[in-house]
């Protein structure tokens, strides 16, 4: 691979160099000194020769290479999932709409962020979306010392960052997460445990969508508890008296359920989307640094280079002119 | 998050304590116990759950809970 031949040119012009030294010299003293020189192993051998580094990196831009086709197969595995998911939430927005600016007395902002590092600046986006939602909070509510806002963590890079400032509003946390691939199982879990923890008027989810592999749109996905939805919005009470339901339940438990029910399927799509935006995430993110570490060894290489063939002129010189000075 | 409005009798699970999640997902896992045999383990290994649940009192993380579902043979639940 590109390894192999660079290995070949470094020993061609190993060779080449070791040639060009013969070339100069003419007596049989800076003979011996070459052959010193070429015994430490300097000019002769492929392995340690000057352009050795060239051997080493090569092995690390490989390595890059087969763990960025990994990441490209895992992303099409979650991105088709995501993609599926899609469809559970969308429903819901249709029927109960999506209100991101209700002014609500308690609320819990679910931060979804990933285990891993290395995946670029999404983690970080997310948390200031959710710090933001956290001001903008602040300033309808004016100085309430109870805070009237809750964050709800998922994933170690979000804990990290919000636990140096927020940590006074943290409720839960969430760890491990990808230890299973995501199943609704476990994100419906995730949702009882938040639900059954908090009282809230509001959920501001916050994660980030997959728009495709360089483009992640950070997003805020607001849930209302049934309470607000029945108080806030007529027309859908209205829209849901027009319909007969079956069974014992009422308007309200309907509602109540529906509620729940929304919460596990947005949680479900919110995971599955910000485990594919962290895919591709960490995708460009090698990218990007393999194509800087490549571009740093040439230049690199090439300084080496030309210290290296600096040096050797140096030394040719001060040999040369000591025959010289012997001589005359 | 008590359960239903004045007037109707809340269903049984609600009554429990359950949510409407936990109803819904414990009647899945019942159909998937129902699968014929091949499907069956490839269902109940599908939906295998794991996480670590910390929880944070006035600021302090407390000590954290693993939930997770045991790998199960086929024919345990």
């Amino acid at each position: 691979m590109a390894s192999g031949s660079g290995r070949r040119g470094g020993l061609r012009l190993a060779r080449i160099l070791s040639g060009n030294v013969n070339s100069y010299l003419s007596s049989g003293a800076e003979k011996a000194s070459t052959a010193a020189w070429r015994s430490t192993g300097q000019l002769s051998s492929a392995e340690i020769a000057p352009f050795g580094a060239r051997s080493v990196s090569g092995q690390i831009v490989r390595n890059r290479l087969r763990s960025r086709m990994v990441a490209a197969s895992k992303l099409r595995n979650v991105q088709v999932k995501a993609e599926n998911s899609r469809g559970l939430w969308q429903p819901f927005t249709a029927l109960l709409g999506d209100a991101p600016a209700t002014k609500v007395d308690k609320k819990l902002i679910v931060t979804i962020s990933s285990d891993k590092g290395l995946c670029g600046g999404i983690n970080s986006t997310v948390v200031k979306y959710s710090r933001a939602l956290v001001r903008l909070n602040a300033l309808d509510h004016g100085p309430d010392d109870k805070p009237a806002v809750v964050y709800v963590i998922v994933g170690e890079k979000g804990k990290a960052q919000l636990q140096r400032d927020s940590k006074k509003l943290i409720s839960l946390y969430f760890g491990e997460m990808r230890k299973q691939s995501v199943c609704f199982t476990q994100c419906s879990m995730m949702a009882d445990e938040i639900l059954k923890s908090n009282e809230y008027d509001a959920i501001q989810m916050v994660y980030n969508k997959f728009n495709s592999v360089v483009s992640f749109l950070p997003t805020v996905a607001t849930l209302l508890s049934p309470q607000q939805l029945l108080a806030g919005n007529q027309e859908l009470t209205g829209e849901l008296d027009a319909y007969e339901i079956e069974g014992a339940d009422t308007k309200e438990e309907v509602l109540q359920n529906l509620g729940e029910f929304q919460f596990a399927c947005m949680m479900f799509n919110a995971m599955l989307e910000n485990a594919t935006s962290e895919m591709g995430a960490q995708m460009s993110a090698m990218e990007n640094s393999t194509r800087n570490a490549s571009d740093m060894l040439d230049s690199l290489t090439l300084t080496y280079n030309r210290s290296l063939q600096a040096s050797i002129t140096t030394e040719l010189i001060d040999i040369i002119s000591g025959a010289a000075a012997l001589e005359g | 998050m008590s359960g239903a409005a004045a007037g109707a009798a809340a269903p049984y699970w609600r009554n429990a304590g359950m949510t409407y999640i936990s109803y819904a997902n414990t009647c899945a896992a019942m159909v998937r116990n129902c699968l014929k045999e091949p499907h069956k383990t490839k269902a109940l290994n599908r939906e295998q759950v794991y996480y670590k649940l910390q929880t944070y009192q006035e600021g302090e993380p407390q000590k954290p809970v693993v939930r997770e579902t045991p790998p199960a043979p086929p024919a345990k639940e």
